[in-house]
């Protein structure tokens, strides 16, 4: 009971702020010119007034909508991964040159459990008449509190450790867009030796260091961590009518990525993902109907091996709701989810869902054993989902989920630098 | 343990550079100057019964047209509405504010509708327009955009910067004092210096300095410091406009930035100044200056029943004896 009470805690005090840090984050992320103003769908019920001014309140605090991001100084809400606590928060400065043909973002963010983060970034996005953006990016990190419970899916919840990984990562991508709807993207990297460390930070859990639990790992056994320099194709295609709401069309995606341990090659590695939401609307739009698959696999040369920090995971707020984030590790992962939206009120939808799925040594052992079901409520404009609440159930007990995002959404479509750790 | 002065005096200083931008200088004229006579500001509208405000002063010729196709200049990168810079079939510039999603109320309507009335009782504006939708083609195509507040770049019109409430050339002078009694009258909430523009205008080989309110479309709502809800007709409806008379000033039901412009400052004369001009206009004239906004008649017809419930306020305001605590 004191779990429960312990994570309510948090979702009280965060709701009062919600609608006040997201749109700035989530409305953002709309395209800049290609979306029309779209009426919403009216819910089963009368909208109480309170909901409707709230939604108002959000969107004209922040802005909301044009699609693309303003200058100037702006909040950033988004830039922790997933275990980094109920809120992060930090400034940012975003600025357009030469015309919209350039972009200088800088940005920093500290997190409820001391997760640490800063990026800038410099982007030509308008190149070819729109059609090709050019970049790079630096991100440093320092997160303090990663959840990790060995490898396989029979890792046990009671062998559950933290570790902190700290890295400098700075990359360079290209993302050629032939029409709107489909692009191709293009990234190489390094990673400068990430460092591997007993947790810190706030609020801890109590958990024992990941270093102390699992001292005969490879990555564990071996200290100072490799440099990478790694690199990913993807091919991106996306009709959803909106990225952070969407009631129709899809999105799929398939990536091809590399990792290369510049230190003895023993952490070489090549991660292939397909991913694909598909959303169907139902009953004037009042209902809709969201399925999301998402697999990836990896593998290595003879005697090589991939350090569990950067193993396929599974669990957590965006792919199994009724586990702890990170809960499974492996060399392969599968994840299904199945959700239904019902427009209660205007602003405000009720959601049952199912998730399935697993990680395995092999990808022909992948299979959809690891289940977890609940519901949920989501706050949204008709172009964002602002907030949403889950309950889910798993083999493993209760999970509430309250997170600043839609739950299907594709992380990883906005995400440029490397993914270490790998985030479910 | 005792702790540095320093960090606390730096967390102080920080604090006071936070608050600093809502302070603001004393509110003064400054001295007038041979490019800002009052006609800068302000010029009598002796034709007031004849002006058509629903084309405005600037005239149907220079309205946008909604067949033609707008080509995307540039996207707004700045405030909370959505906007654009666009160019017309005929090449002319205009600045596109366009609505904000899921808002409850849109500013381009009210614009376009108090740059009519404004313009109609003499004071300045640039040419604005009301569109629903428009066609605008960018790198990607030509499509339907959401329309809004038109404003056209007018080659006669060059703007020179903003000019500031408190400190200008007419502080205290009654077309000063009855803008703002007619802003208030109008629920304007947004009396910031950002929303004045100082324009050159050109005619010929006459040429005129304009001090313009130009953003105008924080209105008709309530007021407010923290995002006030605009262009609603019930908060209108609702809203209270002149609280009473104290020591020979109006108070105001004003509740948004900028206090020192209205508390204690404008008198009955001034606010019976203001409310005369608008008392002038038509109902006609009410009705194609909303109609010019693109509201529908009726609730254009809330909208005006209320404003002349407020013009007949503020002529009666000072005609009973002050009490001196505030009349309600």
């Amino acid at each position: 009971m004191w779990r429960f009470c312990l994570r309510m805690q948090p979702i009280l005090l965060v709701a009062a702020l919600t609608v006040v840090t997201k749109p700035a984050q989530v409305l953002a992320q709309e395209r800049s010119t290609g979306e029309t103003t779209t009426s919403e769908a009216e819910g089963y019920f009368t909208e109480p007034r309170a909901i409707a001014k709230g939604i108002d309140f959000a969107v004209r605090t922040m802005g909301g909508g044009d699609g693309d991001r303003k200058d100037g100084f702006y909040p950033e809400t988004g830039a922790m991964i997933t275990g980094a606590g109920w809120i992060s928060a930090g400034p940012g400065y975003r600025h357009r040159l030469f015309d919209d043909r350039a972009i200088v973002d800088v940005s920093a963010a500290y997190s409820w459990r001391g997760y640490k983060a800063a990026q800038a970034r410099f982007e030509l996005p308008n190149l070819i008449r729109s059609r090709l953006a050019v970049g790079t990016q630096y991100r440093w990190q320092d997160l303090t509190q990663v959840d990790y419970f060995g490898e396989g899916t029979e890792s046990l919840e009671s062998n559950r450790s933290e570790y902190r990984l700290r890295s400098h990562n700075v990359v360079g991508y290209g993302r050629l867009q032939p029409v709107r709807w489909l692009s191709l993207q293009a990234r190489t990297g390094w990673l400068y030796s990430p460092e591997l460390l007993s947790p810190v930070g706030h609020f801890k859990r109590g958990f024992p260091s990941t270093l102390e639990m699992f001292p005969g790992d490879m990555a564990v056994t071996r200290g100072d961590q490799p440099n990478y320099l790694h690199g990913n194709l993807s091919v991106v295609a996306d009709t959803r009518d909106h990225r952070s709401h969407p009631v129709r069309g899809g999105v799929y995606r398939a990536e091809w990525a590399t990792y290369n341990d510049r230190d003895g090659g023993l952490f070489s590695f090549r991660r292939t993902e397909l991913e694909a939401a598909h959303f169907v609307p139902l009953s004037s739009d009042r209902i809709v109907f969201a399925l999301r698959g998402w697999g990836v696999v990896t593998d290595t040369d003879p005697g090589r091996t991939i350090p569990f920090y950067l193993l396929p995971s599974l669990g957590g707020h965006n792919t199994l709701r009724g586990f702890n984030d990170y809960r499974f590790h492996d060399r392969n992962m599968l994840v299904v989810n199945a959700e239904t939206r019902v427009a209660i009120f205007t602003h405000m939808d009720g959601a049952v869902f199912i998730d399935a799925g697993n990680v395995a040594a092999r990808a022909r052992d992948l299979n959809l054993d690891r289940t977890s079901y609940g519901i949920g409520l989501r706050m949204h404009s008709s172009r964002a989902t602002f907030a949403r609440f889950d309950v889910a159930r798993s083999r493993e007990g209760w999970q509430i989920v309250f997170r600043l995002n839609d739950p299907l959404r594709l992380s990883r479509l906005s995400v440029r630098t490397a993914a270490a750790p790998f985030v479910p | 343990m005792v702790m540095d002065a320093r960090p606390r005096a730096g967390w102080f200083v920080a604090a006071l550079a936070m608050y600093m931008p809502m302070c603001t200088p004393e509110v003064r004229p400054t001295a007038p100057t041979p490019q800002a006579p009052v006609a800068s500001l302000w010029r009598s509208p002796d034709d007031l019964a004849n002006r058509d405000l629903f084309h405005g002063v600037w005239g149907a010729d220079r309205a946008p047209r909604p067949e033609d196709r707008y080509m995307l200049i540039r996207v707004k990168r700045s405030g909370v509405n959505p906007g654009l810079t666009v160019r017309d079939g005929r090449g002319r510039k205009w600045s596109v504010k366009q609505p904000l999603p899921d808002a409850l109320g849109d500013e381009g309507p009210v614009e376009v509708t108090l740059s009519r009335v404004l313009s109609a009782v003499g004071y300045h504006q640039p040419p604005v327009y009301f569109l629903p939708s428009f066609s605008l083609t960018d790198d990607w195509g030509t499509r339907r955009e959401p329309g809004g507040r038109f404003r056209l770049a007018d080659p006669s019109l060059e703007e020179l910067g903003p000019w500031s409430w408190q400190q200008n050339p007419f502080v205290g002078s009654q077309p000063y004092q009855g803008l703002l009694a007619i802003l208030l009258l109008l629920k304007s909430s947004d009396l910031k210096n950002d929303n004045n523009s100082i324009y050159r205008y050109r005619q010929g080989d006459r040429i005129e300095r304009w001090y313009v309110v130009r953003d105008l479309g924080t209105a008709l709502g309530e007021t407010g410091r923290l995002a006030p809800r605009k262009n609603e007709v019930e908060l209108f409806e609702r809203s209270r406009f002149i609280i009473g008379v104290t020591r020979g000033f109006v108070q105001f039901d004003y509740r948004g930035w900028h206090q020192e412009l209205v508390r204690n400052r404008l008198t009955p004369e001034d606010v019976r100044w203001g409310a005369t001009l608008l008392f002038r206009l038509t109902d006609l004239q009410w009705r194609d200056a909303f109609r010019a906004g693109g509201y529908s008649p009726a609730v254009a017809d809330r909208f005006i029943g209320k404003i002349q419930a407020n013009i007949a306020e503020a002529m009666r305001v000072g005609e009973e004896p002050s009490s001196g605590s505030g009349r309600q």
